[in-house]
């Protein structure tokens, strides 16, 4: 039997009241503004050969589908690709799920890749194979994909003043998309990412930071001095495009 | 009869030491635990000396090989091995509670008396006590057999620190203090002090057991003493529980004394227990040592005493070669302590493991803040049920048996962890809610949990935090990525690669692991004849590690809303491939790279800093700095007088000047102003740049000055500058004259040339260029007019970008490139950018450098085809050593 003999002092905790604020996004700023070179090659190249340290790049080459739904396996996936067909979402891949099935009527299609490298790889059986991006072999239902082509993006150092924005249409494509809100200096701190893919995010055009719904961390600060009394610029980039129209404010970290 | 010693009997006759000579028996089938007969009291056949290790006696497998990505064991052994020892437990122990104790094992010790196994632990972080009370009989001598088993206990990640044959190595035997315990049956199984500097005083926390199972009543005495300073206070006490808590608060007064890393003061509270059944009387005492502190999140830093701290540390690996095992003693660790205090530094991080008590004995004193982690690593945290319970008591554990110590403000779960997060967020919670002493996180550099109160990582949201190199200018910093919700901590910064030096070797001759890897490295090094270089190799590499440091460091600390961070490392890291970037060796032996009085100008509590766009310039222009002070010491600079000045290299003062005299804040990195100096009439190429802080904070910076040449590389009749290897070049030599041959990089086949040393090592991050810097030969007639070092520094970061790295390993021997490039040791193959030869009765000068993009903006790359120009135009330049042609079009492209 256990008993304790002299109780503690005890303290009250008060929950803070959650109040969060809403900020819709209904200006796009298409992904191809921010292509760079492409390169062309037999085989998709790794971002070492493509001399990329970290970021995102696009892999596209064009197929020929006979039935409604053919098997697409790739050998390496570092660390995270979103896939298109002719411009619509089929699902995302990471190292741990390198197959998905791509539905599309028999015929000529353009597949895409969007990639990004979330970071090294610093330890376990792969450490001494440090490539990055797609390489090895793709297939579809077993045929060696090839002439892929390449486009490096540059988003995290892009100059946003640069970009045009229209009015969002419904499309499936990675974009920057765009919102405004007034800042009413109630202290939120939080940009609550919840329900939003794999992105970029600018407040007042500077950079504030990356998410991934992968993560448990689902939110980003907001340094206090970054935000302006009144109209406040908000810019994410989204790599998977998960639809979101809006995003909120929150008081505190957001953790699934 | 078996092994019987006469033991010596300790003090109050509560304990019998058993270090000494114990029967021993290696098992390496594995057989003897499950077939022990329970009839039969087997005796061990040899002995062995505890504390030690089977190492010691050269007890294993005689290991042939030479492992070439880590020091090498020379007696491999990883498997029960069974000690024994025959102990007379005295009669006037009856009654007691009786425990075998030892402060650290490796891994699962098992215990048995007689014939019968009765306890069995598994900690690795910390003690093992075994309660042997039911099993042993007071005034009978019984024969105590210990099966250690290093094995892997459960399916942990092997390169954890506790374990790993990187560096200690994965050890089986017993050490620190090995003693068999008795004490009365009502004790003070837990003593927890609590500080709360507010109020002066501390909450004890006791956990008092009653193996009496009778009513007990008494009282608890407590005295509280430090450096003029003596307290005492008693509870009563009164139980019929087995297992009773009493807290109680004790006010220490108003001239109780906080402890910091500054002022590291201790008390000791001394807990006496006197209580009664009504019929017997017990006593026991139990001590610990405290300070008073506190530890908080704040917003960008960790708060002690609410005050923001910045930690400078290091990452400690258990890189213990001497012994193959981390030391339990004090004078060993506080060896470390000093030296970490003395370069500047206030923080250690214990990457994937638990340090023993004389550790953190040590950091008490020497006001050292700690990081510990259990031995949890990589992919430890998918699911496993009996791996997840192993962590669920180790971390209980780790918190119980060192949570007094006010040196352990940090823990962490582990290094770099993938798999289930949702027991990750588990443990990290549990942890906050056992004991509040000490901030807690995840994992380092990975998935965020909900309950991390700091964050140690290569990157956050918003960027990369982490620092692997240095730049030619300094104006940048990680504030901005450095800001999230929870303080942030620089991940493994550093580690620059330095070439082995070779002189290591003789150092193992007495210790359980050998350099095998030198051996074979420098084999290679003799073959492609270069043996005699070694120590230049090591020399060059190791003063650009130095430069670099100073580089990453100054970058850090120019983060004031980073909470700190850890280089990897101070000494060399043995295993994953050896990585040789500390400028320690394995032994904490300064490798003669830097002093500590020049590495403690840029890591320190205070340091003057500098920041400015590059580090060469031409004669025209001004250098502009804006200086700032990084001050995280015990005090705001009253009234700082701040001046500057620029030395050349002689030493002599050229200019000077004086900042606003003010107060620079504490617990800050303040800007104090700018200054501008006029690059004109300079002519010694190199000069210094001095800040200085009362006196006292001093750093400095070298910058280069080069005047601007125009009409470089002009033919004359006699030297011909060509780009190409052709026939108007060959008909040059041939009527023995002078060519400079400075193909274009994209022509010349080979490596990628790299300013920067290779990351962490080349065997294990075998990614191109695979080379570990420069050795310049400085002293040759070519650089008669370019000031330069036998190591590359910042001034060569324009000609290093520019350049590609030629393939030499079939140019003769005897050829040596004025700009050689050292490869990777396990490669050792000649390597340069700039050589010189006899061809076809010519004299060959070859240059693999860009002279043509850019060239406004490349000073140092101006001045140094200046002093080629005028050398290969002047007598001195006089090739010694013949080239064949097939060599110059083997790194041509064509």
């Amino acid at each position: 039997m256990v008993r304790t003999m002299i109780l503690s002092m005890m303290t009250v905790f008060w929950g803070q009241p959650l109040m969060a604020q809403e900020i819709r996004l209904e200006e796009k700023a298409s992904v191809n503004q921010v292509y760079n070179k492409a390169v062309e090659a037999e085989n998709a190249l790794s971002l070492n050969d493509l001399d990329i340290e970290s970021g995102y790049v696009l892999y596209q080459t064009e197929i020929n589908t006979d039935a409604e739904s053919e098997e697409l396996e790739l050998e390496n996936v570092r660390d995270y690709a979103v896939v298109y067909v002719d411009g619509k979402v089929q699902g995302s891949l990471t190292d741990k799920s390198k197959k998905l099935a791509i539905k599309a009527n028999p015929g000529k299609h353009l597949l895409q890749f969007y990639v990004e490298n979330i970071g090294r790889i610093t330890y376990g059986p792969e450490i001494t194979d440090n490539s990055k991006g797609i390489f090895g072999t793709i297939t579809l239902d077993g045929n060696d994909l090839q002439d892929w082509k390449m486009i490096p993006l540059t988003v995290r150092n892009y100059p946003l003043k640069d970009l045009v924005f229209e009015q969002r249409s419904v499309n499936d494509s990675p974009g920057f998309y765009k919102g405004h809100f007034e800042h009413n200096l109630s202290g939120n701190k939080y940009l609550n990412m919840t329900g939003w893919g794999m992105g970029e995010v600018w407040l007042n055009q500077k950079y504030l930071g990356s998410y991934w719904e992968e993560e448990k961390q689902q939110s980003i600060l907001i340094p206090s001095e970054d935000l302006k009394p009144g109209k406040n610029e908000l810019v994410i980039f989204e790599l998977k495009n998960n639809q979101q129209k809006k995003i909120s404010l929150s008081p505190t970290p957001v953790f699934k | 009869m078996g092994l019987f010693l006469q033991v010596a009997l300790l003090k109050a006759q509560d304990a019998i030491d058993l270090s000494g000579t114990w029967g021993f028996q290696t098992d390496v089938m594995d057989f003897r635990r499950g077939s022990l007969s329970p009839r039969y009291n087997h005796l061990l056949q040899e002995t062995i000396k505890l504390p030690g290790i089977t190492d010691d006696y050269q007890i294993g497998y005689k290991n042939p090989y030479k492992y070439i990505d880590r020091l090498t064991r020379k007696y491999e052994y990883m498997g029960p091995a069974w000690y024994q020892r025959d102990i007379e437990i005295p009669a006037e122990w009856k009654g007691k509670k009786i425990f075998l104790y030892f402060e650290r094992t490796h891994w699962l010790s098992s215990v048995f008396v007689d014939t019968k196994e009765v306890s069995s632990i598994d900690y690795v972080s910390v003690p093992h006590n075994h309660d042997l009370s039911s099993f042993v009989k007071p005034g009978k001598k019984h024969r105590m057999t210990i099966c250690i088993d290093n094995r892997f206990q459960y399916n942990t990640h092997k390169w954890n620190h506790a374990h790993t044959e990187f560096t200690q190595i994965n050890w089986n035997g017993i050490l620190g203090e090995i003693k068999l315990l008795a004490i009365d049956p009502v004790y003070l199984e837990d003593l927890q002090v609590y500080p709360n500097i507010a109020d002066q005083s501390i909450k004890v926390k006791l956990r008092v057991n009653n193996a009496t199972k009778k009513q007990i009543k008494g009282k608890v005495s407590f005295v509280i003493e430090g450096t003029n300073y003596s307290l005492k206070d008693e509870v009563a006490l009164v139980s019929t529980d087995s297992v009773t808590f009493v807290e109680t608060t004790i006010p220490l007064g108003k001239h109780i004394k906080l402890w910091d890393e500054f002022n590291p003061n201790l008390y000791r509270i001394n807990c006496q227990l006197n209580t009664s059944d009504g019929k017997n009387s017990y006593r026991h005492e139990k001590a610990t040592t405290f300070g008073m502190r506190e530890v908080k999140q704040g917003k960008n830093h960790v708060l002690l005493n609410n005050r923001p701290i910045h930690l400078r540390g290091n990452v400690e690996n258990a890189v213990f070669p001497k012994t193959g095992h981390a030391p339990l003693d004090d004078a060993s660790w506080e060896r470390i302590m000093v030296l970490m205090k003395t370069y500047g530094m206030n923080h250690l991080r214990f990457h994937s493991w638990c340090p023993p008590a004389a550790a953190f004995r040590m950091a008490d004193k020497h006001g050292i803040y700690f990081e510990v982690e259990m031995p949890m690593w990589g992919k430890d945290a998918e699911p496993d049920e009996s791996r997840y319970n192993f962590f669920r008591r180790e971390i209980k554990a780790i918190l119980k048996e060192y949570g007094n110590h006010p040196s352990f403000v940090l823990y962490c779960n582990g290094n770099e962890i993938t798999g289930n997060f949702d027991f990750i967020e588990e443990l990290t919670a549990e942890g906050r809610k056992a004991d509040p002493r000490h901030l807690y996180s995840g994992s380092t550099a990975r998935t965020r949990v909900k309950s991390d109160q700091y964050y140690v990582s290569q990157q956050t949201n918003k960027g990369p935090v982490k620092v692997y190199e240095g730049l030619p200018g300094t104006d940048w910093d990680k504030n901005l990525e450095s800001d999230v919700d929870v303080p942030v901590i620089s991940h493994e910064s550093g580690q620059r690669c330095i070439y082995p030096n070779f002189d290591e070797i003789k150092k193992y001759a007495n210790s359980p692991v050998e350099a095998r890897n030198f051996e074979v490295f420098s084999d290679l090094l003799q073959k492609n004849g270069m043996l005699d270089q070694a120590k230049d190799f090591f020399r060059a590499s190791g003063a650009l590690t130095v430069l670099e440091y100073k580089a990453v460091i100054e970058a850090l600390l120019r983060s004031g809303k980073s909470a700190g961070f850890q280089l990897l490392s101070m000494n060399d890291f043995p295993g994953q491939g050896y990585a040789p970037v500390g400028i320690f060796d394995p032994f904490w032996d300064s490798k003669g790279l830097v002093t500590a009085e020049k590495f403690s100008e840029f890591c320190a509590p205070t340091v003057a800093l500098l920041r400015y766009d590059k580090s060469s310039f031409f004669n025209t222009e001004t250098f502009r700095g804006k200086a700032e002070v990084y001050n995280f010491s015990n005090s705001a600079l009253e009234n700082a007088k701040i001046k500057w000045w620029l030395t050349d290299t002689a030493g002599n003062v050229l200019k000077k000047g004086t900042l606003k005299r003010q107060t620079i804040a504490n617990e800050n990195v303040s800007p104090v102003g700018e200054f501008e100096i006029s690059l004109k009439n300079i002519s010694t190429q190199k000069v210094t740049v001095h800040l200085a802080v009362n006196d006292s904070i001093k750093n400095s910076w070298d910058i280069w000055v080069y005047p601007k040449h125009q009409h470089l590389m002009q033919s004359t009749a006699n030297v011909l500058y060509t780009d190409v290897y052709d026939d108007v070049a060959k008909r040059q030599l041939a009527q023995g004259k002078t060519v400079v041959l400075y193909p274009s990089p994209d022509q010349v086949k080979g490596r990628k040339s790299l300013f920067h040393n290779h990351f962490w090592n080349p065997i294990m991050f075998a990614w191109a260029p695979m080379t570990i810097g420069n050795l310049v030969h400085h002293k040759q007639a070519m650089f008669n007019d370019f000031l330069t070092s036998y190591h590359t520094d910042w001034q060569w970061w324009d000609i290093l970008n520019h350049a590609k790295v030629i393939e030499m390993q079939h140019a003769p021997q005897q050829l040596r490139p004025f700009i050689q490039v050292i490869d990777s040791y396990d490669n050792n193959q000649k390597l340069g950018i700039g050589f010189e030869a006899k061809l076809h009765g010519g004299k060959l000068l070859v240059l693999a450098l860009d002279t043509k993009n850019d060239m406004d903006n490349r000073p140092a790359t101006q001045q140094l085809l200046y002093s080629i120009d005028n050398y290969v135009k002047s007598e001195k330049f006089s090739p010694q050593v013949a080239v064949d042609e097939t060599f110059i079009q083997s790194f041509l492209e064509k």
